[in-house]
C-alpha cells in the first residue's frame, strides 16, 4: 500500500507512513465521496468501496503503523460509524506537524506537551461553540417564520432568542407562584402572559428530529430520510417521552434486498427477513395469525454443541452394530419436530444456522425456520413475547415459548431475482419495539455503501440526541479552532520575546503548525466537493480567517462567520446549491471530539516509537533489519 | 572451532554436529548483538522513552510498549548469551515487577565496559562482586544518602512512589491530573488489600483489574469487593443477605474433557451426553435445595443447567477464568468444587453480603460485596484506546507489586537517576580510599582494581543518562551527587536560571553547587547526605526492594556471562 511513497529514512519513518497512508484518503473525506474500486491482484476480485473505513478494511495493512491506524479506525467506527475520514486525515496532518517539529529540532517531550495543549484548545472551542438543542429549535423557528426568511441570523438574534427561551422557561417554572413573575426584569406581567401563551408550546419544544437530520445528513439525504423514519417510528411505537428523545440503535436492524430499485428503500415496523421459496410457502400458510415462537441461540442441528463443549476423540463403541450417523440425526429431528408440534410452535428464530434438512422437515409440518437472526433482535423479541432463548431445540418447554407474534408477507421479490424469494415481516404487532431499514439497490456492489450510509446517519442522530448539542458544521468549528490556535500561538510568541524562554517559543510554533493541519483539512473537504481548486479553497479559508481576526473584538460576529462559511460551502449538501442555502449544516459534537482525540493519540504513539520488533516466523527481507 | 572431526568416524551421522564457540564475548558478532540489545533497551528507559512496536508483520495485532516484560518476551535470539541475559532479567521481573530495564541496561553496560577496559575476566568478576557488596551494604545502612524511609502515617510518599512507576511508561499518554488520579487509585487499592485487624498470619488481599476502553482515564475507579462481567439480560429479584455461593473449578459443559486423554469403551446405545446432563441437573437440584443463590463456574456451564438454575432464581455466571478464582475464594470463603460425581458438602459454600449491578460504559458488571473484611478490591481502568489501556494495566499491576514490597522494607530510593549517580560517586570515592585493602583481599593490582571500579561506576551512570532521550546532557552536582539534566536547547549561561531541581526533586538548584558533566572525569568526593529537614520532598521515588535486587541480578548475570568460556549449540 505504501510502496509508491518515498520515505525519507533520515526522518521519522512511522510518522511519514501515517502521513502517506492518510494522503491516500484525501479524496474520500467530506460529504461528497468518490467510489473506489479495490482489486485483489491475486484472486482478481474487486470491491466497490466508498467510506474511509471500508477502504482501509479492504486494504488490510500489514505493516505495524498501518495496523495501528486500522485498529484505531476500527475502534472509532465501532462506536460512531462516521468520522473515520476526519480521524485519518487529521492523523496524517498532525503527523506532518510532528515531523515538521522534529525537523526544527524540537524535543519529542516538548512536541507532545504543546500538541496536548493544542488539542485542549480545540476541544474547548468545541465545547464553547456547541449549539444546544434549545438554540437550534429557536433558530429554526426564526428562520421558518416568513418575515425572517432569507435573513442571516446574527449572534444577537440567537442570544435574544435564547434569552427569550430562558425567560419563558423561568416563567414556566414560576407558573404556580404568580408573584415572582413581577420580579422579572424582562417582562411586565400583562405582556408576559401574552407571550407565554404564544411562545410556550413552541419554544420549549426540542428541535424536530427532521430538522436535526437535515443539518446532519452531510450529503446522504436518502439514507438520512430512512434514519429519521426509524427514529420517528420507534418513538411512536414505544410511546417515548417527547421531552426526552433518544434513539436506541439496538432496536434497529437492516435488511438488504438486492434487485429492487433504490427508491424502494424504506423503514418497516418489525423485522424483515428474506426467505426461500419453500419457507415462503409456509409463511403464506401461517400469515396473519398470532403464532407461538421459539428462540434458539445455537444452530438447529443434531451435531451442534454449545461453545466450550469439547467432544471426545477417543470414544470406541463396543458391539458395533450397523447404525449410521444419519439415523441418529433422524431420531433427533423427529424428537425436535414432535416437541415443536406438542408446544404448537409455528415459528423458530435461530441466531445460528439450520441445516437444509431441518428446514425442509419443519416446512412439512408448517413450522417456519428463520436463520441468522441478530442476537440483539432475538433478545428484544424475547422480552416482548415472553419467550426464553434456549441453546438447544431439545431444551424447549412450555415456559420458553413466546406468544403473539405475527408473520406477514412483506413483499414478493420473485420478479426481481433469478432465485425467487420472499421478504416476510415478523412483528408482534403491539410494542415489539423493533424497526427494520430495508436497503435496496439494483447494483449489488452498492449495497454495502448504502447500508453504511444508513448506519452513519442513524448513529449521527443517535449521538446528536445523546449529546443534546451540535457543532457548527461545514468547517465552521475547524475555522474557530484555527483562529483560537493561531491566537494562542501569537500569545506564546509575544510572551517568549519578553521572557526569553524557549519552551513558549516551541508552543507557539507547534500550535501554529497544528492550525495549519486543520486548515489543510478544511480546504481538502472543500476541494473534494469538486467546486474549488486547492488554491481557491486555501484562499477562501485564509480570507475568512483574516476577516475573523479583524472582527474578532466584536464577539457577536462569532457565529456570523460560520453562517457565512456555510453559504460558501453550501456545496457540501451535494447538488442543489439553491436549496442548500437555507439549510444549516451541523456536525456531531462527540463524534468530532473523539475523532480528533483519537487522531492525536495515534500521532503520539507513533511519534514516540523508534523501533519495531518483528516476532514470529513471518520472514521478510527488509532494509534496516537487525537481528538479535 | 568445530568439533565435527571427533564425531565423524566410520559411521554416517545424520545429525549436524554441534557448534562450539570459544570465548563468545570476544566474538564481534556477539558484541554487536549485545550492543544492539543495550541501545534498544536503553532507548526504552524512563518517562520520556521511545516506544517499541511489537508485531508479527503479517497483520497480527500491534503491541506498543516500553515495559521490560513486553520487550524482553518479544525478542528472541539464536545467541545463547542473549537468551541467558533475557531470561535472567525476566525472572527478576516476574518476582519484583519493577526495575527490569534498569537491570538489563546495567548488566549489558557492565559487559560492554568489561570488553573495553581489557582486563582479565576473573578480575572483573571479583571486583564486580566486591563492589556489589559495597553498594548493597551502603544501601542497607541507616545513613544511606539516596534512601528515604517511607512514612505510612501519610499517603503522600506512597502516592509519589506509585506516580513514579505510573509515569515511567509514556505509552500510557497520561496528563498530569490523570497520572495523579491513577496514582491515588493505586494507593487506595493497595490500602484496601491490607487487612485492618492483624490476625496471627497476615494475608494480603488482591486487586482485580478490569479494563474499559473508550473512556477518559479520570473515570477509572476502585471498589471494594469484586466486579464480574455479567451475562446478558440477567435480572434478579431482591435477594436477602447474605447470599450462599457455590464455586466450581471444573467444566460443567457436559462433556468429558476433564477426564484426560485415553480411549473410552462404551456400550452401543449409551447416550453419554444426556447421562452427563442428568448428572448436572442432579447437581443443580442439590444446590437449589441447599439455598444457593449465586452459582459461579471457572469454565463453561451447560446451557440446560444454566437455564434450569436461572428459572429457579439463581444468578449463574460462567467462564470466570482462572485468574478470578483465587480472589473469589478469598472474597466468598467458598471452596472450589472440582467434581460433579459426589454430593456437595455444605462446608464448601461461601457467602457474599450482597450483589448489585453496575454499569460502566457498555459493560455491565455484577458487584459482589464481601460479607466481612476480605481485602479484595476491583480496579476499573479506563483509557481512550486499547494500546494505552494495555500499558496502563501493566503499569498498575507493577505499581501494586511495588507498593506491596514496601511492607517488607519500608524504604524507597531516590528516583530520576539520582540513586545511580549517588551510588557511583560513593563507590568511586570508597574504592579510591580503600584501594590497598581491597586489592590485597581480591588479589589484583591497584590499576586493575581502579579500572574495574571505573567501569562499574560508569555503567551505573550510564543508566542515569539513559533517562534522557531528547539530546539533553546529564550532570552531577559535586555536593550530593544527584543527577541533573540539561535540556539540549538551553545554553550554558542560562544553566543556573533555567535548570529545574535534580532528577528526584530533593535538591534545589542554587548557585553554590558546582556541577560536572557525567561523562567527564570529576575529582572523587564523598557525597554529602541530605539534611533530614530537607526543604523539598522527593518527587520521584523508586522501589527499594526491586532496585536492590535488580542491582544484584545485573551484576551476577554479567559475572555469569563473563565467566562463559565456550558456547556449545546443537544446531539440529
Amino acid at each position: 500500500m505504501l510502496e509508491s511513497v518515498i520515505i525519507n529514512s533520515r526522518q521519522h519513518v512511522g510518522l511519514q507512513k501515517v502521513s502517506a497512508l492518510a494522503g491516500r484518503f484525501r479524496s474520500s473525506i467530506g460529504p461528497i465521496k468518490n467510489n473506489k474500486f479495490i482489486q485483489d491482484e491475486v484472486s482478481g476480485e474487486s470491491v466497490l468501496v466508498c467510506s474511509c473505513f471500508r477502504i482501509i478494511e479492504n486494504l488490510e495493512p500489514t505493516c505495524a503503523v498501518g495496523q495501528l491506524v486500522y485498529e484505531t479506525i476500527q475502534a472509532h467506527h465501532k462506536g460512531y460509524r462516521s468520522g473515520s475520514g476526519c480521524l485519518l486525515f487529521l492523523a496524517g496532518a498532525w503527523s506532518r506537524t510532528a515531523l515538521d517539529c522534529l525537523q526544527r529540532g524540537i524535543a519529542v517531550t516538548h512536541i507532545i506537551k504543546a500538541m496536548s495543549a493544542g488539542i485542549d484548545i480545540c476541544l474547548d472551542v468545541c465545547k464553547k461553540s456547541s449549539v444546544s438543542f434549545k438554540d437550534i429549535a429557536v433558530m429554526h423557528k426564526r428562520t421558518a417564520t416568513p418575515q425572517d426568511l432569507g435573513l442571516q441570523l446574527s449572534e444577537e438574534a440567537i442570544t435574544d432568542a435564547s434569552q427569550e427561551a430562558a425567560n419563558v422557561h423561568d416563567k414556566c417554572l414560576n407558573m404556580s407562584g404568580h408573584r415572582r413573575v413581577k420580579l422579572s426584569r424582562h417582562f411586565c406581567e400583562a405582556k408576559s402572559e401574552m407571550l407565554s401563551s404564544a411562545l410556550l408550546p413552541d419554544l420549549l419544544e426540542l428541535p424536530d428530529v427532521a430538522v436535526l437530520a437535515e443539518s446532519l445528513s452531510h450529503g446522504c439525504e436518502d439514507a438520512m430520510k430512512l434514519a429519521v423514519e426509524a427514529v420517528q417510528m420507534l418513538s411512536k411505537m414505544n410511546q417515548q417521552d417527547i421531552s426526552d428523545p433518544s434513539f436506541d440503535i439496538s432496536k434497529v436492524q437492516t435488511c438488504v434486498l438486492p434487485g429492487l430499485p433504490e427508491d424502494c428503500a424504506c423503514v418497516v415496523e418489525g423485522c424483515v427477513f428474506l426467505l426461500s421459496d419453500e419457507q415462503a410457502r409456509v409463511a403464506h400458510r401461517i400469515k396473519q395469525q398470532p403464532l407461538k415462537v421459539a428462540l434458539v441461540t445455537g444452530d438447529l442441528s443434531q451435531t451442534y454443541r454449545h461453545l466450550g463443549f469439547k467432544s471426545l476423540s477417543g470414544v470406541g463403541v463396543c458391539e458395533h452394530l450397523d447404525l449410521s450417523a444419519s439415523s441418529k440425526e433422524d431420531e433427533w429431528l423427529e424428537k425436535v419436530v414432535n416437541r415443536l408440534l406438542n408446544l404448537k410452535v409455528n415459528l423458530i428464530l435461530t441466531a445460528g444456522l439450520a441445516s437444509q434438512k431441518v428446514i425442509q422437515h419443519c416446512c412439512r409440518h408448517h413450522i417456519l425456520v428463520v436463520e441468522k437472526v441478530n442476537s440483539s433482535v432475538l433478545r428484544i423479541i424475547a422480552s416482548s413475547t415472553g419467550a426464553v432463548p434456549v441453546s438447544y431445540a431439545t431444551q424447549l418447554a412450555e415456559p420458553c415459548v413466546g406468544n403473539g407474534i405475527n408473520v406477514e408477507i412483506w413483499r414478493d421479490l420473485s420478479s426481481y431475482e433469478r432465485e425467487s424469494s420472499t421478504a416476510v415481516n415478523i412483528s408482534n404487532g403491539r410494542n415489539g419495539g423493533l424497526v427494520t431499514a430495508v436497503i435496496t439497490s439494483c447494483i449489488h456492489g452498492k449495497l454495502q455503501a448504502l447500508e453504511d450510509q444508513f448506519w452513519a446517519c442513524a448513529y449521527r442522530l443517535h449521538h446528536a440526541l445523546k449529546d443534546r448539542a451540535l457543532l457548527p458544521g461545514a468547517g465552521g468549528t475547524e475555522v474557530l479552532c484555527v483562529h483560537q490556535l493561531q491566537k494562542q500561538a501569537e500569545y506564546h510568541r509575544v510572551e517568549d520575546s519578553k521572557t526569553g524562554s524557549a519552551a513558549n517559543l516551541y508552543r507557539g510554533l507547534v500550535l501554529q503548525l497544528m492550525a495549519d493541519g486543520l486548515i489543510d483539512y478544511i480546504s481538502a473537504v472543500m476541494v473534494s466537493t469538486g467546486r474549488f481548486s486547492a488554491a481557491e479553497a486555501r484562499t477562501i479559508v485564509s480570507k475568512q480567517l483574516q476577516d475573523f481576526h479583524k472582527d474578532e473584538i466584536i464577539a457577536g460576529k462569532f457565529l456570523q462567520l460560520i453562517l457565512e462559511s456555510r453559504r460558501e460551502d453550501a456545496v457540501f449538501s451535494a447538488g442543489k446549491p439553491d436549496e442548500a442555502l437555507t439549510v444549516k449544516i451541523y456536525d456531531n459534537l462527540s463524534v468530532k471530539q473523539e475523532a480528533w482525540r483519537k487522531a492525536l493519540d495515534l500521532v503520539f504513539l507513533v511519534l514516540q516509537t523508534d523501533a519495531e520488533i518483528i516476532t514470529g516466523t513471518g520472514q521478510r527481507t527488509e532494509e534496516n533489519l537487525m537481528r538479535l | 572451532m568445530k568439533l565435527n572431526s571427533l564425531l565423524l568416524m566410520s559411521r554416517l551421522v545424520k545429525k549436524s554436529p554441534s557448534v562450539c564457540t570459544d570465548l563468545p564475548l570476544s566474538s564481534s558478532d556477539v558484541c554487536n548483538k549485545l550492543h544492539l540489545m543495550k541501545e534498544f533497551l536503553r532507548s526504552s528507559y524512563g518517562p520520556t522513552a521511545r516506544l517499541k512496536q511489537v508485531h508479527n508483520n503479517i497483520g497480527g495485532s500491534v503491541v506498543t510498549s516500553s515495559t521490560s516484560c513486553v520487550l524482553l518476551q518479544a525478542i528472541a535470539s539464536s545467541q545463547p548469551i542473549i537468551s541467558l541475559i533475557r531470561s535472567s532479567i525476566l525472572n527478576h521481573v516476574s518476582r519484583f515487577s519493577d526495575c527490569g530495564l534498569f537491570a538489563a541496561v546495567f548488566c549489558l553496560s557492565l559487559l560492554e565496559q568489561a570488553g573495553q577496559c581489557g582486563l582479565r575476566k576473573n578480575v572483573m568478576i571479583k571486583v564486580n562482586k566486591h563492589l556489589l557488596a559495597l553498594c548493597t551494604g551502603y544501601l542497607q545502612q541507616e545513613d544511606c544518602g539516596c534512601k528515604v524511609k517511607l512514612d505510612f502515617c501519610s499517603s503522600q510518599s506512597l502516592i509519589t512512589l506509585a506516580r513514579s512507576v505510573i509515569s515511567s511508561k509514556p505509552t500510557c499518554v497520561l496528563t498530569q491530573p490523570e497520572s495523579d488520579h491513577i496514582s491515588r487509585l493505586a494507593v487506595q487499592a493497595f490500602l484496601l488489600t491490607v487487612p485492618c485487624n492483624i490476625p496471627d498470619t497476615v494475608r494480603l488481599g488482591r486487586t482485580v483489574t478490569i479494563t474499559i476502553e473508550g473512556h477518559s482515564v479520570l473515570k477509572s475507579a476502585v471498589f471494594p469487593g469484586l466486579l464480574l462481567s455479567m451475562p446478558e439480560n440477567l435480572c434478579f429479584d431482591s435477594l436477602c443477605s447474605p447470599l450462599l455461593v457455590v464455586l466450581f473449578s471444573i467444566s460443567l459443559a457436559g462433556d468429558l474433557s476433564e477426564i484426560g486423554d485415553g480411549r473410552i469403551e462404551m456400550h452401543q446405545g449409551v447416550d453419554v451426553d444426556s447421562q452427563i446432563l442428568d448428572q448436572l441437573l442432579e447437581l443443580g437440584k442439590q444446590v437449589l435445595k441447599d439455598g444457593v443463590k449465586l452459582f459461579l463456574c471457572q469454565k463453561v456451564i451447560h446451557p440446560v443447567l444454566q437455564h434450569y438454575l436461572r428459572c429457579n432464581g439463581v444468578i449463574v455466571i460462567e467462564r470466570l477464568g482462572v485468574s478470578l478464582m483465587e480472589p473469589l475464594i478469598q472474597l466468598t470463603g467458598a471452596q472450589p468444587v472440582a467434581t460433579l460425581h459426589a454430593t456437595i458438602p455444605s462446608t464448601v459454600y461461601g457467602k457474599v453480603h450482597n450483589v448489585c449491578i453496575r454499569q460502566f460504559g457498555s459493560k455491565t458488571m455484577l458487584h459482589l460485596h464481601p460479607a466481612g473484611e476480605t481485602g479484595i478490591c476491583s480496579m476499573i481502568l479506563c483509557h481512550r484506546n486499547e494500546t494505552m489501556l494495555n500499558e496502563l494495566k501493566l503499569v498498575c499491576q507493577t505499581t501494586e507489586h511495588v507498593l506491596r514490597l514496601t511492607l517488607r522494607e519500608p524504604f524507597a530510593l531516590l528516583g530520576g537517576g539520582c540513586t545511580e549517580t549517588h551510588l557511583a560517586a560513593y563507590v568511586r570515592h570508597k574504592s579510591k580510599n580503600e584501594v590497598s585493602e581491597s586489592t590485597s583481599v581480591l588479589g589484583c593490582s591497584q590499576t586493575e582494581y581502579l579500572l574495574a571500579a571505573e567501569a562499574f561506576c560508569h555503567s551505573l551512570e550510564l543508566v542515569a543518562t539513559s533517562l534522557e532521550h531528547d539530546g539533553g546532557t546529564s550532570l552531577i552536582d559535586l555536593t550530593h551527587a544527584h543527577h541533573w539534566t540539561l535540556p539540549s536547547d538551553v545554553t550554558e549561561e542560562h544553566l543556573e536560571g533555567v535548570i529545574a531541581p535534580c532528577g528526584c526533586g530533593v535538591v534545589e538548584s542554587c548557585q553554590n553547587k558546582t556541577r560536572s558533566y557525567l561523562d567527564t572525569k570529576y575529582a572523587g568526593f564523598s557525597p554529602a547526605p541530605l539534611l533530614t529537614a530537607s526543604p523539598l520532598q522527593a518527587t520521584v521515588l523508586d522501589s527499594f526492594t526491586a532496585k536492590v535486587n535488580a542491582l544484584g541480578v545485573a551484576v551476577e548475570t554479567a559475572n555469569l556471562v563473563l565467566d562463559v568460556r565456550y558456547v556449545i549449540q546443537d544446531v539440529n
